[in-house]
C-alpha cells in the first residue's frame, strides 16, 4: 500500500469518526448518568439532520449556520423527553427503559414519515475536496470532523469545569451520594438527556451536507453508537471519542484491504470481541 | 313555514336528506322489502403489501401513489366490470417474511378478490411463494430481479424491464465511444446484484475490459476506499448497481476524491428526483437507468404523466408509474375474462399482448417480461433528459463527463 493511500484512509476514517463521536459521546453520557441506552438516539441525529435541511431548503441557511437552532431545539425536546418520560423509569429494569425509548424511536420516526415522506435528503453544501499534498480531502467531512470535535471538546470542558457539569460527573458516580451532597438529581437528568440530544442533533446536523438521510436512518445509527461505546467504554465520555475515531479508522482500512461489506460487519464484530475480552471498554466507566 | 325557506336552506336540507339516506343504507338490513341489487357486489378488493416504512418507503409509497391514483380515475369511470374498486394494503416494513404473512392473511382472513405486487424483489421473492400456493396471479408492479421467474411458478407476471437489461445504454454508449475499461460496484441486494452480473457479461461480450468488481452495504457511509482503488486503477467506465442514498454517495465521493470516469451510470437514484435536489449541479452528466420517463412518447404516458402532476404537485417517477400500469393491466385482464375469477385472470395475463402507460406488455412461459426495453437517462441542465435508446432519445449523451473543475 502507497504510504499517500494510507495516509488518505486515515483521514477518512478519522473524518467520519468524529462524526460518530459526537453521537456516541451523548449516547454515553446518558448511559452514563442514568443507566439507561437511549434507543431513540439515532431518532434524535435524523431530527438534527431534518432541522438543517429544512432552514436550507426554506431559507437557504447555511447548515454550519442552522446548528444555532439545531441545537437550543433538540436541547429542549432531549429535556422534555426526559422530564415526562425517560424520569419514569429511570432506576427501573434496563428493559423498561429500552422499550419505552424504542416506543420514542418508532413515533419519531413515523412521524417524521409523515410529515416528510420517505425521500432522501441532502444539503448540497461544501462538497469537493482539498487538495493537500498529492491527497483529495473530503471538504464536507473535514468542517464536519471541526465542528463534531469543537463541539465535543466544548461539553467536555462544560463537564470539567462548570457547576453543572461537574454535578453531572458527581451524579454518574453514584446518584445518591449526589443527592445527599444536595445536588438536584432530577435536574441533572433533565440537562444530561438535554444536552445528549443537543449533540445528537449537531451530529445529524452535520452529516446531512455529508449523505443522504431519510426518516429511517436513525436505528443504523444507533446501532453503530451503542457499538462504538462498547468499545470506547461505556459511561466514559472520552471513551465514546476515542472509540469512535477508532471505529472510522477500523472501517475505512478493512473496506481498503477487503471490502466495504466485510467493513461493516466488522464493527459488530469487535463489539463481540469487547464484550467477551474486555466488557470495560478501552477507557473502562469514567466520565 | 317551509315555503319561506331560501335556496341555501332548501339546498341544505336536502344534502341533509342525502347524507342521511346514504348513510342510513348500508345499515338497513335487507329484510326483503327491497330487491337485493344484483349488479352491486360490492367493491372489487384487491390487495397488496407496500413497503410504508423501511429500506423500500421512499419507493413503496410512489407504487402506493400509482395505485391509489388509478383507482380514484378507475371509480371515477365506473369501476372495473361495473363495479367500484378498492385496495386492501398493509405496509410490510420492507420485510420480505412480513410480506408473506401479509399476503397470506389478505387471501385467508381478508379474503380479497384478487391481489397485486409489493415493491422490490426480495419482497416479491418471498411474497410470491404465497400467492403462487393459493393460485392468485401476481402482477409484479415493482420488482425485476430474474429470480422471480426462475422457480417454475406459473402465476407470477412481470411488467418491468428485467434486470439484466437496465445497463445495456451504458454499456453501449461506452463501447461506441471507444471506452476499454469498466468499475462495476453494487449495493449487496439482490436486484443490484442481479443488475450488475448482467452487465459484467454484457461489458465482456462488448469487448470492455472489467477490471474491478466490489459489492457493499446498503448502510454505507464511506465509499472513499472504494472510490480510491477505482480511481487507482483508472477506469473508463463506472457502473454502479445503487439503490438511493449510496448513489449520492458516489458522486459527492467523487467529487470529494477530485476524480471523474468518463462516464458514470448508476441504477436507482439519478432518476429519483431526490437525487438531483441532494447533489444539486454536482448531479449533472451522471446516467441513470430508468424505466419509464413521463416524457417518454408512447400512448397514455404523458396524460398520465400530465393528470399525476396536477394532483401531487410533481412529475411521477417510474416506480409511481409502474404502480399505474400494473393497476391498469389488471384491469384490462379483468375486463377481458368478464368476472373476478383468478384462474380465468391468470390464463389472459399469460397470453395478453397489450399496452398500458407503463409500456407494453408481454410475458414469456415463465412469466417473465419479454417487451419492455431499458431506457437510460442522464442529468443535463438539471432536468433528467432520456438519452438511450437513440429511437426514444430526446438528446444525445454528453460524454465524456468533465471534471470537477472544469465545470462552470
Amino acid at each position: 500500500m502507497e504510504i499517500s493511500t494510507l495516509v488518505q484512509l486515515l483521514i477518512g476514517g478519522l473524518l467520519l469518526g468524529a462524526v460518530y463521536a459526537l453521537a456516541a459521546a451523548g449516547l454515553n453520557l446518558i448511559f452514563g448518568v442514568m443507566r439507561v441506552v437511549n434507543f431513540a438516539h439515532g431518532d434524535l441525529m435524523m431530527l438534527g439532520a431534518y432541522v438543517a435541511f429544512w432552514l436550507y431548503t426554506l431559507a437557504g441557511l447555511n447548515p454550519l449556520v442552522s446548528l444555532l437552532a439545531t441545537v437550543p431545539l433538540l436541547f429542549l425536546l432531549g429535556w422534555g423527553l426526559q422530564r415526562w418520560l425517560v424520569d419514569r423509569v429511570v432506576g427501573q429494569p434496563p428493559l423498561m427503559s429500552l422499550i419505552l425509548l424504542w416506543g420514542v424511536s418508532l413515533v419519531i420516526i413515523n412521524a417524521a414519515l409523515f410529515l416528510w415522506t420517505s425521500n432522501s435528503r441532502s444539503v448540497p453544501a461544501f462538497s469537493g475536496g482539498i487538495e493537500l499534498g498529492g491527497l483529495s480531502i473530503s471538504r464536507s467531512r473535514g468542517i464536519a470532523f471541526v465542528a463534531a470535535i469543537a463541539i465535543t471538546g466544548a461539553v467536555w470542558l462544560f463537564l470539567q469545569r462548570s457547576r453543572w457539569g461537574k454535578a453531572i460527573r458527581a451524579t454518574a458516580q453514584s446518584s445518591e451520594m449526589a443527592l445527599v451532597c444536595g445536588i438536584d438529581v432530577a435536574r441533572v437528568r433533565h440537562i444530561t438527556f438535554g444536552l445528549a440530544a443537543a449533540m445528537a442533533g449537531a451530529a445529524g446536523n452535520l452529516i446531512v451536507f455529508i449523505f443522504a438521510v431519510s426518516p429511517v436512518v436513525g436505528p443504523t445509527f444507533m446501532l453503530k453508537s451503542f457499538a462504538i461505546i462498547v468499545i470506547g467504554g461505556l459511561g466514559s465520555f472520552q471513551g465514546a471519542l476515542v472509540g469512535a475515531l477508532v471505529v472510522g479508522v477500523i472501517e475505512s482500512f478493512s473496506a481498503y484491504v477487503l471490502n466495504s461489506q466485510v467493513s461493516e460487519a466488522i464493527v459488530y464484530f469487535a463489539l463481540i470481541l469487547f464484550l467477551l475480552a474486555r466488557p470495560n471498554g478501552l477507557l473502562g466507566a469514567r466520565l | 313555514m317551509s315555503r319561506r325557506i331560501s335556496s341555501l336552506g332548501t339546498t341544505a336540507a336536502l344534502l341533509l336528506v342525502l347524507i342521511v339516506t346514504a348513510c342510513a343504507r348500508p345499515a338497513t338490513p335487507a329484510t326483503g322489502s327491497q330487491p337485493a341489487p344484483v349488479t352491486q357486489a360490492g367493491p372489487i378488493r384487491i390487495g397488496a403489501s407496500i413497503s410504508l416504512t423501511g429500506q423500500y418507503a421512499r419507493t413503496g409509497r410512489e407504487l402506493l401513489n400509482g395505485y391509489q391514483f388509478w383507482m380514484e380515475q378507475a371509480n371515477a369511470k365506473g369501476g372495473v366490470l361495473n363495479r367500484q374498486v378498492q385496495f386492501v394494503t398493509y405496509d410490510d416494513e420492507s420485510d420480505p417474511e412480513t410480506a408473506a404473512k401479509l399476503y397470506e392473511k389478505l387471501i385467508s382472513e381478508d379474503k380479497v378478490d384478487v391481489i397485486i405486487g409489493p415493491y422490490s424483489t426480495a419482497v416479491t421473492l418471498a411474497a410470491s411463494t404465497v400467492t403462487e400456493k393459493h393460485r392468485y396471479p401476481m402482477i409484479v408492479s415493482g420488482a425485476s430481479g430474474t429470480d422471480i421467474w426462475a422457480r417454475g411458478y406459473k402465476y407470477v407476471f412481470g411488467t418491468y424491464t428485467m434486470a439484466p437489461f437496465y445497463m445495456d445504454g451504458a454499456i453501449d454508449i461506452a463501447k461506441k465511444n471507444g471506452y476499454r475499461t469498466v468499475a462495476l460496484i453494487n449495493e449487496n441486494g439482490a436486484f443490484s446484484k442481479d443488475v450488475v452480473a448482467a452487465a459484467e457479461k454484457k461489458a465482456k461480450e462488448a469487448g470492455l475490459d472489467v477490471i474491478y468488481t466490489e459489492e457493499y452495504t446498503k448502510d454505507v457511509r464511506d465509499l472513499t476506499p472504494t472510490l480510491t482503488k477505482i480511481r487507482a486503477a483508472n477506469a473508463d467506465v463506472l457502473i454502479a448497481g445503487t439503490y438511493g442514498d449510496d448513489a449520492t454517495l458516489i458522486v459527492r465521493q467523487l467529487k470529494d476524491l477530485n476524480w471523474t470516469p468518463k462516464l458514470v451510470a448508476l441504477t436507482i437514484g439519478p432518476a429519483l428526483p431526490d437525487f438531483t435536489e441532494a447533489l444539486g449541479t454536482d448531479a449533472e452528466y451522471v446516467f441513470g437507468a430508468t424505466q419509464w420517463e413521463p416524457n417518454i412518447k408512447a400512448p397514455g404516458v404523458s396524460e398520465f404523466a400530465t393528470a399525476y402532476n396536477a394532483k401531487f404537485g410533481h412529475m411521477p417517477g417510474y416506480h409511481a408509474a409502474g404502480g399505474y400500469g400494473s393497476a391498469q393491466l389488471l384491469q384490462q385482464g379483468l375486463e377481458k375474462v368478464g368476472s373476478v375469477d383468478n384462474q380465468k385472470l391468470r390464463d389472459a395475463l399469460a397470453s395478453m399482448n397489450t399496452t398500458t402507460a407503463f409500456g407494453a406488455f408481454k410475458v414469456d412461459d415463465t412469466g417473465s417480461q419479454t417487451a419492455k426495453p431499458s431506457y437510460l437517462i442522464q442529468i443535463l441542465g438539471g432536468e433528467r433528459k432520456l438519452v438511450w435508446p437513440d429511437a426514444a432519445a430526446e438528446s444525445a449523451a454528453s460524454i465524456p463527463m468533465p471534471g470537477w473543475n472544469q465545470r462552470s
